[in-house]
């Protein structure tokens, strides 16, 4: 095996390895809250937690798939190292910014979540007394 | 709270488009419109100032609570379901005064916008 295909293997390794880490974070952690969004409703919660996660799985192992390829040979540990850090460099900076995006949407469901239970934002003026229509 | 009375200003053809735009949207209130100033609005409000009505919107709960101006435009779209939030983010203390004056200065020219903006949409 030459350097470049031992680059790709451990590429892959670091990648998947990230990946997964982060996806278990996500699941572990975004359950409290989608049990709390959806009142108590653990198997619902479970259910969406599953599938964002799946989501999550599927976008980045296919960016880590899509950027693998190097596009040009490597011929020493050296330059092997300095490759391998880009490319995870720009893997972390993408599940960094999924995993954002993953709380966005947590975020973005628990408000409407809340919406319907929500006060007037504004206190009355005044007072009167109303006829029935 | 299960309905909010609406009295709009019937002769404004801005009102009524916001009206018709109102009616179409999902809600999570019921909205009522009643004409300011017509035998409805005062038979079913016989306690309140309807002079008042006639210059700024003015919405009334099924509970009694009046909301005037810039509250009571805010009300309208808390009884909506896709724009709840905007109303909470609108009636924070920080957003207040400037909804408040966006909300004055649309009302005092009320009349140049539908003149503007061709004719409205016939009443339901």
């Amino acid at each position: 095996m030459n350097h470049t295909v031992i680059t790709y293997i451990l590429y892959l390794a670091a990648s998947s390895a990230l990946t997964i880490w982060v996806a278990r974070t996500l699941f572990k952690n975004g359950r409290v809250f989608l049990v709390d969004v959806f009142h108590g409703n653990e198997a619902l919660a479970d259910s969406v937690n599953h599938l964002l996660v799946v989501g999550f799985y599927l976008i980045n192992l296919g960016y880590v798939s899509l950027a693998l390829k190097l596009g040009y040979s490597i011929e020493s540990t050296r330059e092997s190292i300095e490759a391998l850090s880009w490319k995870v460099g720009l893997v972390l900076l993408v599940l960094g910014g999924m995993h954002f995006f993953n709380l966005y949407v947590f975020s973005r469901i628990r408000r409407r979540a809340i919406l319907p239970d929500a006060p007037p934002p504004v206190g009355p003026d005044a007072c009167t007394v109303v006829q029935e229509a | 709270m299960r309905t909010l009375i609406v009295l709009y200003d019937q002769r404004c053809d801005l009102c009524r488009r916001i009206q018709a735009w109102l009616i179409s949207q999902p809600k999570y209130v019921d909205l009522a419109f009643v004409a300011a100033g017509s035998a409805e609005a005062r038979r079913r409000l016989p306690q309140l100032d309807h002079g008042a009505t006639m210059t700024e919107l003015t919405v009334i709960s099924d509970g009694g609570a009046v909301y005037r101006g810039a509250k009571a435009w805010l009300m309208c779209l808390w009884a909506l379901r896709e724009y709840r939030g905007w109303a909470l983010e609108l009636g924070s203390p920080e957003m207040m005064p400037l909804a408040r004056r966006f909300i004055a200065w649309v009302s005092r020219n009320r009349f140049k916008f539908g003149y503007f903006s061709g004719p409205a949409s016939k009443e339901p």
